[in-house]
């Protein structure tokens, strides 16, 4: 990833030198400036430079507003993780819900209700889901406000804020967390000792409770794991669409604005906490699964 | 993505013991011929549009901007007055082409993998590891790198799309190849001399095509969805260009007055999307019964 970010500098058709000295500027002028930004410099020598850099945090500085490119992720990744939470904390119980419910009555009409939504709701462009509740929460109903983010989270203007985006971001998730339970679920309750605790009598909502969910939830984890990208991705569609100022919106802006230091720090950043989630995924899975911690 | 989470997610389905045929199991399914028929439809629909639409998709008019759906235009006009029906069948036309191209280039490349991991043993590690990378990272940032690096187009759109394609057409070429492998008649062919190159061509691939391409289905819908999201985001088919994508994000500003020039492009995403994942669902159960449950 740090080569592809790279590299992105490097094809891009404009000299950097010339789009920053700008119009005025005479030949010597660039070439002043070409030197101090090291690109007289051979190719590999270059990304060396760069990884020494990005060690150090050093990502260069926005094209456009001139800022620190680390200051601006800075800014950016607290909204974008807040919004993220805010999604996780309400879709995936209300999935898991779902998906439990559906697996007791298997076949059955609430079954086949809860599939169905499921399917639609992964079927959704999340635009669209954010676009419906823009025009009628918000614009025809003017309940909640749809522009940006209003302040911390602890303040009344803030939580506003940020019921539209999260309900979006959260709205595609609550589908996939269902299905996978369902699976999951249906998996563990053929399992032997779901049979011996339904033989020694215990209650049929105490064996799905404690007995089958809670070993059902390995697999969920992994599962709604895998599919943080994907979260990812939409929180990248809703903080644009909500003008929510996290790095999503920030990487579309730069790069439909050619700003390329910020594209290419705003994807690297991306990328990092992609995988940085990856870990705590991880780490998450050995709380929930004894065995995997003890080995 | 998403795809290879939902192929182990078959909703169960119980059947007769006549439903012995795929074909006659798929016919049963009722949602799926649903979905099928429509699908059809859309395509007829999207092959035909230079013909069947009923003005220039790109022909504005600004005195006719933003009508609402009835009347001359069925169904409205966008911000430049252009019939939206019309545009809506040249943005099939563009999304449909779009996702087959991305789907088929990924496909292909995805199953080459695929099969050689589980042809030649000794590479299956090294192939599998990169494509676990691959389907672990977020789609969404191969459209976001690619537009950054070839600037926002066609040409990033389907090269990122057909990325985000290849590692579960990887991971379910190789596990349809994997079973093929441990059939005796690799084993026969192998014997009486054929190269490696005929073994994969003749025997090793043309049986794993079919649950192949039945994940594809399921792919394509995917893959219009990503796509659609990206040329949303203006990191894909750029204005005037008719699709789907881009003539939502076209539609949006103007949401509070004329709503139907975001919703009947976004409908119309939503629709394909959920009836190529009906009829993915319906062809994965009704030709894969191990995945189902």
């Amino acid at each position: 990833m740090l080569l592809i970010g790279f590299l992105l500098l490097q094809v891009v058709p404009t000299d950097p030198a010339t789009v920053l000295a700008g119009p005025t500027a005479t030949p010597a002028e660039v070439q002043a400036l070409r030197e101090s930004m090291g690109l007289d410099k051979p190719v590999w020598l270059q990304f060396v430079l760069y990884l020494g850099r990005v060690l150090q945090f050093d990502l260069g500085r926005s094209m456009i507003s001139n800022t620190a490119v680390i200051e601006e992720i800075g800014n950016t990744i607290g909204p974008t993780i807040e919004l993220m939470l805010a999604s996780l904390v309400w879709a995936v119980p209300l999935g898991i819900l779902l998906g439990t419910l559906a697996a007791v009555r298997r076949g059955q009409l609430l079954d086949r209700v809860i599939m169905a939504f499921s399917v639609a709701g992964v079927s959704m462009p999340i635009f669209w889901f954010g676009l419906i509740l823009i025009q009628y929460v918000g614009t025809a109903l003017e309940l909640l406000p749809f522009q940006g983010r209003g302040g911390p989270l602890w303040s009344l203007d803030g939580l506003r804020h940020i019921v539209l985006p999260a309900v979006t971001l959260g709205g595609v998730f609550v589908g996939p967390v269902a299905r996978m339970t369902r699976t999951a679920l249906l998996d563990v309750l053929g399992a032997d000792y779901v049979r011996t605790a339904r033989a020694k009598g215990v209650a049929e909502g105490s064996v799905v409770m404690h007995h089958a969910l809670r070993n059902a939830m390995i697999p969920i984890v992994t599962l709604v794991g895998l599919q943080i990208g994907f979260l990812l991705g939409g929180a990248v569609v809703t903080e644009t669409m909500f003008a929510w100022p996290g790095v999503g919106r920030m990487a579309v802006g730069a790069i439909t604005s050619a700003d390329f230091p910020l594209a290419q720090g705003a994807i690297l950043i991306l990328a990092v906490s992609f995988i940085a989630i990856n870990i705590l995924v991880d780490v998450l899975y050995a709380m929930l699964d004894p065995r995997i911690a003890r080995r | 993505m998403t795809a290879i989470a939902e192929a182990a997610v078959a909703p169960a389905v119980t059947r007769g013991p006549r439903a012995n045929s795929p074909w006659r199991r798929l016919l049963r399914d009722k949602p799926a011929v649903l979905a099928a028929a429509f699908l059809l439809l859309v395509v007829a629909a999207a092959i035909l549009a230079p013909w069947i639409a009923p003005t220039d998709p790109y022909a504005n008019n600004m005195r006719l901007r933003l009508k609402p759906p009835g009347g001359d235009f069925l169904l409205g006009t966008d911000s430049q007055g252009r019939s939206m029906i019309t545009r809506m069948l040249f943005g099939l036309r563009a999304t449909l082409v779009i996702g087959l191209t991305a789907v088929a280039m990924g496909g292909f490349v995805g199953a080459t993998l695929g099969i050689l991991a589980a042809f030649y043993r000794r590479l299956d590690n090294v192939i599998m590891r990169v494509v676990d990378v691959l389907l672990s990272f977020p789609s969404i940032l191969f459209g976001l790198a690619l537009a950054a690096v070839l600037g926002p187009g066609l040409d990033s759109l389907v090269a990122a799309l057909s990325v985000a394609a290849v590692p579960t057409v990887a991971r379910i070429s190789r596990g349809a190849a994997t079973q093929v492998m441990q059939q005796d008649f690799m084993e026969a062919g192998r014997a009486i001399g054929l190269s490696d190159f005929a073994l994969i061509t003749r025997y090793l691939a043309r049986n794993c095509i079919s649950t192949v391409l039945v994940y594809l289905t399921l792919q394509l819908g995917q893959t219009i969805l990503l796509g659609a999201a990206l040329s949303f985001l203006g990191l894909g088919a750029q204005p005037p260009a008719a699709e789907l994508g881009s003539m939502a994000a076209e539609g949006r500003r103007y949401l509070s007055f004329a709503p139907h020039a975001a919703t009947v492009p976004s409908a119309a995403i939503f629709l394909i999307v959920l009836a190529f994942n009906v009829l993915g669902d319906a062809l994965r159960d009704a030709f894969d019964p191990k995945l189902r449950h």
